[in-house]
C-alpha cells in the first residue's frame, strides 16, 4: 500500500507545495495581522483547503481526461475573458473579475493553465513540429488569443506569465534558436525604445546581430528583423502620442524611484522592509514595516516583505530554496513522462510559476519594474491560489501516469 | 516517437537547471545584499523611523483679466481631517454631530481612506465654519485623530458671477474619480466646469509632498531627513484672460431680472470681453463643498441658471440677419444696392400674406438695413435662394461650432436644400419657405455667440477668429508667460459689398430713421442692427448686434433679452452702455449732467419712441 502510494505521488512535489502553503498562511497573517482585516486571512485559509481538494481531485482522475477536456477548457477560457471583459468589475482599472457574491472570479488565471493544456494538445499530435513555420503560427495563434483579451483588461502581469509558459514550451518543444530570438528579440527592442533613443539603436543592433547569427533562411531574418525595428518605432511614436500622465505611468513603470509618492513609494518601503530584517528578522508578528502597514495591500503582490523582514535572510533563503526546488521539480517531472502532451504539459505549467516567481520576487527586491503578478502559493487571492495548487495537482497526476505512453 | 527518446531532453533539462540556479543564486546575492551589507542603512530606516508621506496640496493657479486686475483667486479654508489609526470609531456619532454631518458619510470616507493607508489623514469636511472649528479645538482630548489642515478655496474678487465662462473647481465626486483614475484621490480639487475645467491640468499644479519620521507606534517623531528629501507642491499657472470685468459686471447688473445673453468680443482677434447668460448663479456655492440640497437647488431650478444660454441655445435671429441676405445678393450680382422696390407693409406670395409693421414706402439695399424693410427682404430672399443664403451664413459660422474655450456649445441650426429635403422631402417644401429665412425667422436657429462673432467678422471685414477666453497662462516661479495661438480664417467677401452693409449698419444707429439709435454712445460712430424675433414661447426676443468704433472697430457685442419685445428699445441701450464702459473703461454718459449730454441714457427710451419698429 506504502511502495503503492510513493509510487503514485510525488513525495517531494507534496512537500515543497505544503512548505510554501505553510509560510503563505502565517505571512498573510501577519500582514493583516494589525490591520483590522482577519476576514482576509479567514479568506485565505477557506481557499487553502478548498485548493488542497481541488489538488486532490485533479491528481487522482483518469490520466486521458486532460488530453480529452483540452480544447474545451481552452475554448471556454477564451469565452469567459470575453465575458469578463464586457460584464466584468473594474478593480484599480483593469477589468478581471467576476463577482459571485461575496467571492470575485479572475479568469485569467486559470486561462494559463488551458491554454498551456491546448498548446501542449497541439503540439503533441505527431505530425506537428515547431520548426515548421504554420506549425509555429498556429502555436503562437493559440497563446496569443488570451495574451490579447487579457491585455485588453488591461492586465500586464498576467499577459507576462503567459509570454514564461510560451516561451519554455517552445524551448522544450525544440524551437530553433531563430525561433526564440525572433519572440524576444521584438519585446527586448520595444523595452529599449522607452528608455530612449540610444538604448533602442544598441537593441536593435544586438537584437539584429543574434537574428542573423541564428538564421536559417535569408529572407525570414530579414522579416523577423524589420519587424522588430517597426515594432520598436511603433512603441516610441505611441509613446509620444501619450497624454503626459500616461507617459508618467510608463515612465514609472521603468524607473519607480520618478514617482515617490506612486508605485516608487512601494519598491522603496519594500526594499526597507526586507533589507531590515537582517540575517535572522525581526520576529514573527514583530516586523515594524509589516505591521504598520507602511506598504499599501501588503498581502497581495509585496507578501515577500513578510518572510523577509520577519525572518530576515534565513527565512528569506528558505523560501527561494522552496521555489528553486519547485521549478527544479517541475522541469524534472517533464522529462520523465513518456506521454508527449505530458511532457509538454509540464514544462509549460513550471513555465508559469517560474514567470510569477522571479517577477514578483524581483520587484519586492527592486530588480524589475513593479508589475502585479502575485506569487504563487503566498500572495493572498482566491483565483490565483486555487490556480498554483491546480497545478501542482495536474503535476502530480502527470508523475502518477508518467510511464504511460 | 515520445520525449524520453530524445536524447535532447537531458541537454535540455540541464539547461533549464542551470538557468534556475543562475536565478536563485542572483536573487540570494540580492538578499545578502540589502540584509547583510545594508542591513544597518535599512534597519535604521525602519526601527527608529519609518516614514510617512502627507501629501501637500499646491495652490491654484489665479486668473487675471486683460487689464491685469485679479478676478478669482484663493482664500484659507479649513478641513477637518482624521487619522484612521488614532481615531476611535466609537466617536463618529460625535464628530458627526459636530460637523452636522451623516455618520455614514463619515464612517464611508474612513473607510475608502483606510483602504490606502491608515497613517495617511482623510478629509471628512472642506470649509468648515468657525462654529465647528471651535468645537473640534474644544474636543481634541475627547476626539483623539481628529485634525485640521489649512487648505485653499476658491475666492471671486469681482461683483461679477461670470458663471458659465469661469466655471467651478469643487472636490472630486466619485464618478469623476473613476474616470481620471491615479491622478487625483478623495478629497482632491478638480475644476469641473467652464474654464476650472478646461484649464484643469494647468490650473491644478503638480502636488508635493512631506516625509515624517514615524516610531514604531506611528506617530510622528520629526520630519524625515530635516525636510531635505520633502518635494514642494509646485503652484499652478495663472491664467490671464481676454475678458474685462469692466464690462462683465456692468452686462450682468443690465441683465438683472431678464432671461437672455450678453456677449463682447474684441473684433481684432476673437478674445471673450464679456459672456452674460442670466439667470447665472454664484461660483461661490461651489468653491467649498456642495451639499446636495445645494446642487439639487440648482439642478431643478425652472430657470435653469446652470444652462449656458450664451452658447447652447437656438434662438431665432430675427432682422438682425439681414446682412446676410444682403451679402448674398451683392456677392452673387444678384440686385443691385441702388435698385428701389415699394414697400406697401405687406407682401403677398402665393396665397400667404408676409406682414411688415410699417409702410416704408420706397427703399434702395442701405434703406431696408436702416430701416429694417421686411417687405425689402423678403423680395430679395426670394431672388437670392436658399443655396446662396445657406452658404454666406456658413461662411460666418452659423450652423458650426465656434471652437470657444469652454467646449460647452451647440452648433445651432442652418437650413440648406439638403437639410430641407430631408425634413419636408424633396417636394415637401416651396419659395413659400424663404421669406421668413429672409427676415431670420422660420428653421434658422443661432446662438449669442455666433452672432456676437458675426458682429465681429462684420465690425473686421472678414476676419473670422476663433473665439477665446483665456490669452495667456503665466508660470508662477518664473513668470514665464505663454501665449496660446487660435485660428483665423478669412471670409472673403468684395470690398464694396462690405461698404454698404457697413454703412447700413453705422446708419441703423447714426441716422434719425435707425432702428438702433439707442445704442449711440457721445463721440463714437457706432454701427449695429436689431432684431426683434417672434419665437413660439411667449413675447418677442429683443436683439441687438453691432460694434464700436465704425471706422476701427475695438468692441463687437451681441444682446439678446428674452421676451422683452423690440430690439431697438429692449436690446440696443444694454450694447451701447457695454461698448461705452469698454472704450472709456466708464460709463462717460454720466460724466455730465443728464441735459447735458447727446444720444445718452437719458434719451435712450426717446430714441426708442422714434424707432417706430425693429
Amino acid at each position: 500500500m506504502l511502495a503503492f502510494l510513493k509510487d503514485r505521488f510525488d513525495i517531494r512535489l507534496g512537500l515543497i507545495t505544503i512548505g510554501l502553503l505553510i509560510i503563505g498562511a502565517l505571512s498573510v497573517y501577519s500582514a493583516v495581522y494589525d490591520a483590522r482585516m482577519a476576514d482576509v486571512f479567514h479568506k485565505q485559509i477557506f481557499w487553502i483547503c478548498g485548493g488542497l481538494v481541488v489538488l486532490v481531485l485533479l491528481w487522482t482522475m483518469p490520466f486521458r481526461f486532460l488530453q480529452f477536456i483540452s480544447y474545451p477548457a481552452y475554448f471556454t477560457s477564451l469565452a469567459m475573458l470575453l465575458a469578463v471583459l464586457l460584464l466584468g468589475k473594474t478593480v484599480s482599472g483593469s477589468t478581471s473579475w467576476f463577482n459571485l457574491g461575496a467571492f470575485r472570479l479572475q479568469p485569467s488565471e486559470f486561462a494559463k493553465i488551458t491554454t498551456t493544456l491546448a498548446l501542449a494538445q497541439y503540439l503533441s499530435a505527431s505530425d506537428v513540429s515547431l520548426r515548421n513555420l504554420k506549425h509555429l503560427a498556429i502555436a503562437a495563434g493559440i497563446a496569443l488569443a488570451p495574451i490579447t483579451l487579457i491585455m485588453l483588461q488591461p492586465d500586464l502581469g498576467t499577459a507576462v506569465t503567459f509570454g514564461g509558459m510560451f516561451l519554455s514550451i517552445l524551448y522544450w518543444g525544440g524551437a530553433s534558436r531563430f525561433t526564440l530570438m525572433a519572440i524576444v528579440g521584438p519585446i527586448v527592442v520595444a523595452i529599449a525604445a522607452l528608455f530612449g533613443t540610444t538604448a533602442f539603436l544598441i537593441a536593435v543592433v544586438v537584437v539584429g546581430i543574434l537574428l542573423f547569427l541564428t538564421r536559417d533562411h535569408n529572407i525570414l531574418a530579414a522579416v523577423a528583423f524589420s519587424l522588430t525595428v517597426l515594432i520598436g518605432i511603433s512603441v516610441q511614436s505611441i509613446y509620444d502620442g501619450l497624454k503626459p500622465y500616461q507617459q508618467k505611468r510608463i515612465a514609472t513603470f521603468l524607473d519607480p524611484s520618478a514617482d515617490p509618492l506612486g508605485a516608487g513609494y512601494n519598491i522603496l518601503q519594500s526594499k526597507v522592509a526586507i533589507g531590515s530584517g537582517g540575517l535572522f528578522g525581526k520576529g514573527y508578528l514583530h516586523g515594524t514595516q509589516t505591521q504598520l502597514n507602511f506598504i499599501p495591500e501588503q498581502w497581495t503582490d509585496f507578501i515577500f516583505c513578510v518572510p523577509g523582514e520577519e525572518f530576515g535572510f534565513m527565512g528569506a533563503v528558505v523560501v527561494l530554496g522552496l521555489f528553486t526546488a519547485l521549478l527544479s521539480r517541475g522541469v524534472t517531472i517533464a522529462s520523465i513522462v513518456r506521454n508527449r502532451h505530458s511532457s509538454f504539459l509540464a514544462i509549460g505549467l513550471t513555465g508559469i510559476f517560474a514567470a510569477h516567481i522571479v517577477i514578483n520576487i524581483g520587484m519586492a527586491l527592486g530588480l524589475m519594474p513593479v508589475i502585479g503578478v502575485p506569487l504563487p502559493f503566498l500572495s493572498y487571492g482566491g483565483s490565483a491560489l486555487i490556480a498554483s495548487m491546480s497545478i501542482v495537482g495536474i503535476l502530480l497526476n502527470l508523475y502518477a501516469h508518467r510511464k504511460e505512453y | 516517437m515520445t520525449m524520453q527518446d530524445d536524447i535532447h531532453v537531458y541537454t535540455k533539462r540541464r539547461v533549464l537547471y542551470t538557468v534556475i540556479g543562475v536565478l536563485f543564486t542572483l536573487f540570494v546575492a540580492r538578499l545578502y545584499q540589502l540584509q547583510l551589507i545594508y542591513k544597518d542603512e535599512y534597519g535604521k530606516k525602519s526601527e527608529e523611523n519609518s516614514i510617512r508621506t502627507i501629501p501637500k496640496d499646491p495652490i491654484r493657479g489665479y486668473l487675471y483679466d486683460r487689464n491685469g486686475r485679479l478676478v478669482v483667486d484663493n482664500r484659507p479654508a479649513f478641513t477637518v481631517t482624521i487619522m484612521p489609526f488614532e481615531f476611535n470609531k466609537k466617536n463618529i456619532p460625535l464628530l458627526a454631530t459636530y460637523l452636522n454631518l451623516d455618520p455614514d458619510f463619515i464612517r464611508d470616507r474612513l473607510k475608502k481612506g483606510e483602504q490606502f493607508s491608515r497613517f495617511q489623514p482623510v478629509k471628512i469636511k472642506r470649509d468648515i465654519d468657525f462654529r465647528m472649528l471651535s468645537a473640534i479645538e474644544e474636543n481634541r482630548e475627547r476626539l483623539p485623530g481628529v485634525d485640521y489642515q489649512i487648505e485653499s478655496k476658491r475666492a471671486y474678487t469681482t461683483k461679477a458671477n461670470a458663471s458659465h465662462i469661469l466655471g467651478y473647481a469643487k472636490e472630486i465626486s466619485e464618478a469623476q474619480l473613476k474616470m481620471v483614475g491615479d491622478e487625483y484621490v478623495q478629497g482632491d480639487i478638480i475644476g469641473s466646469s467652464g474654464l476650472e475645467a478646461v484649464y484643469e491640468h494647468l490650473l491644478r499644479g503638480k502636488k508635493g509632498a512631506e516625509f515624517s519620521t514615524v516610531n514604531v507606534r506611528g506617530q510622528v517623531v520629526g520630519s524625515f531627513d530635516n525636510g531635505k528629501s520633502d518635494i514642494p507642491s509646485i503652484a499652478g499657472e495663472d491664467l490671464k484672460l481676454t475678458m474685462d470685468f469692466g464690462v462683465q459686471e456692468l452686462a450682468e447688473s443690465l441683465m438683472i431680472g431678464k432671461t437672455g445673453s450678453i456677449v463682447a468680443l474684441d473684433p481684432q482677434d476673437g478674445g471673450v470681453i464679456a459672456l452674460v447668460s442670466k439667470p447665472d448663479y454664484d461660483l461661490n456655492v461651489f468653491s467649498g463643498v456642495v451639499s446636495a440640497d445645494q446642487w439639487r437647488e440648482l439642478n431643478d431650478d425652472p430657470a435653469k441658471p446652470l444652462f449656458n444660454r450664451a452658447t447652447l441655445t437656438r434662438y431665432p435671429p430675427g432682422s438682425t440677419f439681414k446682412m446676410i441676405v444682403a451679402l448674398a445678393a451683392l456677392e452673387h450680382n444678384i440686385q443691385s444696392p441702388s435698385s428701389r422696390i415699394f414697400c406697401t407693409g405687406s407682401f403677398r406670395f402665393g396665397n400667404k400674406v408676409f406682414k411688415d409693421l410699417h409702410v416704408h414706402g420706397s427703399v434702395d439695399m442701405l434703406d431696408a438695413i436702416e430701416k429694417s424693410c421686411n417687405v425689402y427682404f423678403y423680395q430679395l430672399m426670394l431672388k437670392v435662394g436658399i443655396d446662396y443664403w445657406s452658404d454666406m451664413a456658413s461662411r460666418f459660422g452659423f450652423g458650426q461650432l465656434s471652437g470657444i474655450d469652454i467646449y460647452e456649445e451647440n452648433p445651432g441650426l442652418l437650413p440648406s436644400t439638403e437639410y430641407m429635403n430631408k425634413r419636408y422631402g424633396p417636394k415637401g417644401w416651396t419659395k413659400g419657405f424663404l421669406p421668413s429665412l429672409g427676415i431670420g425667422q422660420g428653421e434658422v436657429g443661432v446662438t449669442p455667440l455666433q452672432m456676437a462673432l458675426y458682429a465681429s467678422a462684420l465690425a473686421n471685414e472678414g476676419q473670422y477668429h476663433q473665439p477665446h477666453s483665456v490669452k495667456s497662462f503665466i508660470d508662477k516661479k518664473t513668470n514665464h508667460e505663454d501665449t496660446l495661438a487660435y485660428h483665423t480664417r478669412l471670409i472673403t467677401i468684395a470690398p464694396e459689398s462690405w461698404n454698404i452693409v457697413r454703412e447700413g449698419m453705422r446708419r441703423v444707429v447714426m441716422e434719425a430713421g435707425g432702428t438702433g439709435g439707442a445704442a449711440r454712445i457721445k463721440g463714437v460712430e457706432v454701427a449695429g442692427k436689431t432684431g426683434t424675433a417672434q419665437n413660439p414661447h411667449g413675447k418677442d426676443h429683443a436683439w441687438f448686434v453691432g460694434f464700436a468704433p465704425f471706422d476701427h472697430p475695438r468692441i463687437a457685442i451681441c444682446v439678446l433679452v428674452e421676451n422683452a419685445g423690440f430690439g431697438g428699445t429692449a436690446a440696443a441701450p444694454l450694447a451701447g452702455m457695454c461698448m461705452e464702459q469698454y472704450l472709456f473703461g466708464h460709463l462717460i454718459r454720466f460724466d455730465h449732467p443728464p441735459a447735458a449730454t447727446n444720444g445718452s441714457i437719458a434719451q435712450a427710451p426717446a430714441a426708442a419712441q422714434k424707432t417706430r419698429k425693429d
